[in-house]
């Protein structure tokens, strides 16, 4: 017998191979790994972008460093006290009132003394320092003033490593002529050639001008301009004096509370206001800040309030107005630092310590120090400061403050911005020069946004939401093959087209047509609703020759002959309504451009919210129309059937059934037509203008988030303030269009489920 | 008889409302006119700037008597000045740069004493300056002397100028661009390694770099000599141009370019001209701040960028699809997922510009050049680029191909899924055998739907490495070949830059137009293609289902 086959089934037989099941647990592991991976990545975007902006809303971060000794020499008086520091912030120089200054070096603590040979023998009684030149003024018990600067050089050896080499520069002294007794109170003001010293002394108070003058053989002099006698004019003792570092204004403030501010104007000094910070009590602190436009002002109780120089409405002279107030400092001598980068300072009394900023009105940091300051000083990199205590104690403190303009008053607030004449919403990110202060207010750019997005939507949503109503209800199968598509090819034209198309070829062509646009947006459906008066009107013999659901298509030839008609007869509308009167002449003319701005007020642009209302129709149309039409088309039909059977006419269908059924889908097209409005780059960036307005004007542009975004991101530097908060831009458009899309898409599942239902 | 009642005289027609439906008529043709007609202008005003018109020469009053001008009418308008009265005025183009300034002129109507249009006139067109407009005086000859068009040879000996110098400006780009170009990045390197050394980073000897500096120096002036006696020979001969009005124009071998005789071409010789012009658009350079010459390099770097944006795009948008609709189990949490992926689409192109700038550039692109180049004087990836911007716009896009893939899976009958499974399959083998293969059209739609997208967008370009001009390709024949760090140019930023920014936006119009034509052109057929794939899916399901 030849060997059998073996009836019994092979065990393995319905076994599947190894390989097939080692793939398909590696492909569900790569699959499940890939597609979290993917949806993680996604919502990465959000989380990143959060990320870039934290810092915004973060405080400054301060450290305290090692506390340094630099007794004064023996004939010191601490009421004079200056500090000054480097740019580095490594060697702080204090004077105390004698023929020296001090100079610490922090790394190491060492001393260095550093004589200033003019003080030998001379009774210091006021001292004032600016922190900007470094410049040390001094009075004198008999009634001199002379001044020295400290500067730091910085030498570099040969493995690139940095020493600062401080060194002192005198300069020329002054006999004061005016009053008698003590220098009290010194300021000195230096604005390139011209310089302003204010001195107070027992009696009287002068304005002493300095001019700078080139000399024959080179080098520069400095020479007595001229002295102006103010004591006449205040009212009482003084209390503290300020000059200005352009080298024309004096601020003086008296023991009566009022401060008197003086212009040096051709050679003259003119009292040209006279104003009361503190309602009587006086100011005794007084310092610029950073840019020299604001003054800080501290009274002995520890108010702090900030004036800045602008021309009050209907004032011809820039004066001095209240745009800050910050919380009191407390109790004691105030001091002050102003920041030599942006506009924070840092203040303090009685020991506390406090680091504020201008713009944002904000108190960025506040601490205790170990022992009660007089003066403190910032170094120029911003990235330490300085305190001196009576005895000579100096502290230095490490702070880092990457963005001390921003916070929510700065983005979304009114904010009364230096020389600015009230508050005001703006954005103005970059200056031209250095002391610029950013003005980041979101606000106009949120507006640009809604207004840009309001005129796109006053223009697309009734041409789309009609067309969906037509296209679902009326239009027959086969049209609608072709017409859907017509709007999906529409919905893909870049927008960089429709920008360029609308910035550069059709706002000059429609730029003297408003009134042609006018008459053609009037006239269009009044034709409509005639053409449908007169269709139905007709016999049924006529009417039977269309059939329903091609009117649209006799609409083609209409809505052409009238837009044609319309347009020429757009000028005659112009010399009826739009008359503008030259005031200078009395002359007519028929000009919509010049009546506009006539008439309301308001300016008018070449780049206006018509011509962005009508390209962003190419953008926006599409969207509302397939999404609604989609709604409309998924009503059962059982419901419109039902409504037909009972004799309603087909637009009663559409009216009482069909509408009121779809209208949850018909709000989230409205809702997605609107985020795809606001997000829109390019044609906002190509068709607006750009300028950032508060207004609702339809006549001229705006700048919008998105643009914003596409304009000065690629210029900003990462990490800086600015950038960041372009970054915050993106989060907000994110933030809106994201949720607006999600309430829009749960509606549409909603009305999805309840139409299944019926 | 009787008469039946009025109301069912027109059963089923009722007038009702009536008036309402023709309102809504009228939302449906704006929308179709309105594509009909961006379309139509996009087309006509494209087409416009490739077809040669007739020159024409106008005579114009002038305070001091009349003057003469050649040219070809661009606009006609009617213009309101300041008191109100209108003017009507034609604009012309005029070229020759050299003597007016401006290439486009505003004549008034009312100046315009006289119009014809001459045969002889003569279109020249050159590398630099751009157009020239006038009658042919001579030409010069290898020996220096001149020919003037009298002579029967004149044409024969303009071609064969035209034609020479073309080869020449070939061999010079050889020279110029491989040749030294190759050799000053060889000496760019050796120089870098050269610090290195004396640095002490990395080991070698100075002598024998420095050894082959000198070589390549010496070879850098050979080739600079060469480029130098091929630059003389174009310039050695000339055609000299008489315009209208009497001036002469010189035109120098080197800068010449084609010459048409647009009165004396017939229809067919102006078609020829506009398909030569279309040919040189699509596969020239920019030349004159991009306001002439072609685009290529732009329509280079929109394909190459899309293309690598549906390689990451395609693999990673099919599995996160294939994972929402195959694997991952649905509920609440996959449905919110859907939905925000679904909305992802619907976030503005600019804030995935925001994010490719500061995660790819910044983040990625910083930690790339620090592991990789150190010693880079400038950054390589942490500046825009081709990739970056390609995975940038992957990630704008990848919405459009989840959801299209998640569509065309679930259209899959869940009958022919569960026959796989009953006949053994795994469960990825039913995928990979059954599944993908239905839904590959829907998922083709997608991946098309999402390059036409990507090939349409700017904003987000804008801040991650588009260019309005890249001296480099990001593939050319210099080793490795492929340079994803390189920016690129764009159709859509080209678009922008020279409607925008060109400092002479006028003579840059033509240009736009043409590049907007293309664009469009580009994308209207991408979604055409994508539609009508989708279309025919329907169809076939249609049949198939039971």
């Amino acid at each position: 017998m030849s060997p059998t086959k073996s009836p019994e089934p092979d065990p393995q037989r319905f076994e599947v191979s190894k390989g097939t099941l080692l793939l398909d647990r590696a492909m569900t592991h790569l699959i499940r790994v890939g597609g979290l991976a993917v949806i993680l990545a996604v919502f990465g975007i959000f989380f990143f972008i959060l990320k870039e902006i934290i810092p915004l809303f973060s405080k400054a971060e301060v450290e305290v460093e090692a506390l340094m000794e630099a007794p004064g020499p023996e004939n010191s008086n601490s009421n004079s006290l200056a500090l000054g520091v480097d740019e580095w912030g490594e060697k702080p120089f204090l004077y105390q009132g004698g023929s020296a200054i001090t100079i610490v070096d922090v790394e190491t603590g060492a001393r260095e003394i550093l004589p200033v040979p003019m003080l030998e023998g001379v009774e210091v009684t006021a001292v004032s320092s600016d922190p900007v030149k470094r410049r040390i003024a001094v009075g004198t018990a008999d009634g001199r003033v002379g001044s020295f600067v400290v500067t730091y050089g910085a030498e570099f050896d040969e493995e690139g490593r940095r020493t600062v080499v401080p060194s002192v520069e005198e300069e020329p002294w002054f006999e004061v002529e005016e009053g008698a007794g003590p220098v009290r109170e010194l300021a000195y003001g230096e604005g390139g050639s011209r310089r302003i010293v204010v001195v107070a002394r027992d009696l009287g108070t002068s304005l002493i001008e300095l001019r700078q003058k080139r000399g024959l053989i080179g080098g520069e002099k400095l020479t007595r301009a001229g002295e102006t006698a103010v004591g006449d004019q205040l009212g009482s003792d003084v209390s503290s004096v300020v000059a200005s570092n352009n080298g024309k204004e004096a601020l003086i403030a008296t023991q009566s509370g009022a401060v008197y501010y003086f212009l040096i104007d051709g050679g003259e000094a003119v009292l040209k206001q006279t104003f009361k910070p503190f309602d009587g009590d006086p100011p005794v602190q007084m310092d610029y800040l950073f840019g020299g436009v604001s003054v800080a002002m501290t009274d002995a109780s520890g108010d702090q309030k900030i004036f800045s120089l602008f021309r009050p409405e209907g004032s011809v002279d820039r004066l001095f107005g209240q745009i800050k107030e910050f919380a009191p400092v407390g109790a004691g001598l105030p001091i002050f630092a102003p920041s030599l980068r942006n506009k924070s300072f840092l203040t303090g009394a009685g020991g506390r310590l406090s680091l504020r900023h201008l713009t944002s009105g904000e108190t960025r940091w506040e601490g205790e120090a170990s022992f009660e300051p007089v003066a403190a000083a910032i170094d120029g990199k911003t990235e330490h400061f300085f305190i001196a205590g009576a005895e000579g104690q100096i502290q230095r403190y490490t702070f880092d403050d990457p963005h001390p303009e921003s916070g929510w008053t700065a983005f979304f607030g009114k904010v009364w911005y230096e020389g600015g004449s009230e508050p005001v919403y703006q954005w103005q990110s970059t200056g031209g020069s250095d002391d610029f202060e950013p003005k980041l207010s979101l606000v106009p750019l949120i507006i640009g946004s809604l207004k840009g997005t309001f005129y796109a939507l006053l223009f697309s949503v009734p041409v789309a939401l009609l067309a969906a109503v037509f296209s679902a209800s009326f239009l027959p199968h086969d049209m609608k093959k072709v017409v859907k598509p017509a709007m999906e090819i529409m919905a893909s034209l870049p927008s960089v087209v429709l920008g360029f198309l609308a910035g550069i070829w059709l706002a000059p062509i429609i730029e003297d047509k408003i009134p042609s646009i006018l008459l053609v947006c009037l006239s269009l459906p009044v034709a409509a609703l005639l053409m449908g008066v007169i269709w139905c009107r007709q016999p049924m013999q006529v009417r039977r020759w269309l059939e329903g659901g091609r009117e649209w298509m006799v609409m083609v030839p209409v809505v052409l002959g009238v837009s044609w008609a319309a347009w020429s007869l757009g000028p005659l509308l112009e010399r009826l309504a739009f008359v503008y009167e030259d005031p200078a002449t009395g002359r007519a003319i028929a000009d919509f451009r010049l009546w506009w701005p006539q008439a309301t007020g308001l300016s008018y642009d070449q780049r206006n919210c018509v011509v962005v209302g009508f390209m962003m129709g190419f953008a926006v149309i599409p969207v509302i129309f397939t999404i609604s039409e989609d709604a409309l088309s998924n009503v059962p039909k059982t419901l419109t059937a039902a409504s037909s059977a009972l004799g309603a006419s087909r637009w009663q269908v559409v009216r009482s059934i069909i509408i009121p059924v779809a209208s949850p889908g018909i709000f989230s097209a409205l809702m997605i037509g609107f985020g795809r409005a606001v997000g829109e780059t390019m044609i906002m960036v190509m068709a607006t203008g750009n300028t950032p307005v508060t207004e609702w004007n339809i006549m001229n542009g705006m700048r919008t988030l998105a643009a914003n975004i596409a304009v000065e991101l690629p210029e900003a530097a990462p990490g800086s303030t600015h950038y960041r908060t372009l970054f915050l831009g993106a989060l907000v458009l994110f933030v809106l269009t994201f949720t607006l899309n999600s309430v829009a898409e749960i509606l549409r599942q909603r009305l999805r489920e309840k139409n299944k239902l019926v | 008889m009787a008469k039946p009642p009025k109301a069912f005289a027109t059963t089923g027609r009722s007038r009702k409302g009536e008036p309402l439906v023709w309102l809504t008529a009228l939302g449906l043709t704006l929308g179709v006119l309105m594509t009909l007609w961006l379309l139509g202008l996009v087309v006509y005003k494209g087409c416009q700037t490739f077809w040669p018109d007739r020159l024409q020469v106008f005579e114009v009053k002038t305070d001091s008597g009349t003057e003469k001008v050649a040219g070809y009418e661009v606009l006609d308008r009617d213009r309101r000045d300041g008191d109100g009265n209108l003017h009507h005025e034609v604009q012309l183009f005029r070229g020759n740069v050299e003597l007016y300034g401006e290439k486009f002129v505003f004549l008034d109507s009312s100046s315009i004493v006289s119009r014809e249009q001459a045969d002889d006139l003569l279109l020249v067109e050159r590398l630099a300056g751009g157009n020239v407009i006038g009658r042919a005086k001579a030409i010069e000859l290898a020996d220096g002397s001149r020919m003037g068009p009298e002579d029967p040879s004149f044409e024969d000996e303009l071609e064969a100028l035209i034609e020479v110098n073309e080869d020449r400006r070939d061999e010079l780009r050889d020279v110029e661009k491989f040749q030294i170009g190759k050799n000053s990045k060889r000496i760019k390197e050796l120089e870098l390694k050269k610090r290195l050394i004396a640095d002490g980073k990395v080991g070698g000897s100075i002598p024998e770099i420095d050894a082959e500096l000198e070589k390549l120096q010496a070879e850098y002036e050979e080739l600079f000599a060469e480029k130098v006696k091929i630059e003389e020979l174009m310039k050695a001969r000339h055609l000299y141009i008489e315009a209208v009005d009497g001036r002469e124009i010189v035109i120098s071998g080197e800068s010449l370019l084609h010459v048409l005789r647009p009165n004396e071409v017939g229809f067919f010789g102006r078609l020829g001209e506009m398909l030569r012009r279309i040919w040189n658009f699509l596969t020239m350079d920019p030349r004159e701040a991009n306001t002439e010459g072609g685009v290529y390099p732009a329509i280079f770097g929109t394909v190459i960028m899309t293309i690598v944006m549906s390689l990451f795009v395609t693999p990673f948008g099919v599995i996160a699809a294939i994972y929402l609709r195959e694997y991952a189990k649905q509920g609440p949490f996959v449905r919110a997922v859907r939905i925000s992926v679904n909305n992802l689409a619907g976030v503005p192109s600019i804030v995935f510009g925001v994010f490719g700038l500061a995660f790819f550039i910044y983040f990625v692109g910083g930690v790339v050049d620090g592991v990789f180049f150190p010693n880079a004087e400038e950054p390589v990836y942490k500046s825009g680029g081709i990739l970056w911007a390609s995975l940038t716009l992957a990630l704008l896009t990848v919405p459009v191909v989840i959801v299209a893939t998640e569509e065309a899976l679930a259209a899959v009958p869940r009958g022919v899924r569960e026959a796989a499974l009953a006949c053994g399959a795994s469960k990825w083998q039913a995928i990979q055998r059954v599944v993908l293969p239905a839904s590959l059209p829907g998922i083709l739609t997608g991946v098309i739907l999402a390059m036409a997208r990507g090939a349409g967008e700017v904003a987000p370009l804008m801040l991650v490495g588009v260019v309005k001009s890249a001296p480099d390709l990001p593939i050319d024949v210099t080793a490795p070949f492929i340079h994803p760090e390189r920016q690129f140019m764009h159709l859509g930023f080209h678009i922008y830059d020279l409607g925008f920014q060109s400092p002479d936006s006028e003579a840059a119009k033509p240009m736009v137009f043409a590049t907007t034509l293309l664009l469009i052109t580009i994308v209207v057929v991408m979604n055409l293609a994508a539609i009508i794939i989708r279309n025919r899916l329907r169809k076939k399901y249609a049949t198939s289902s039971f």
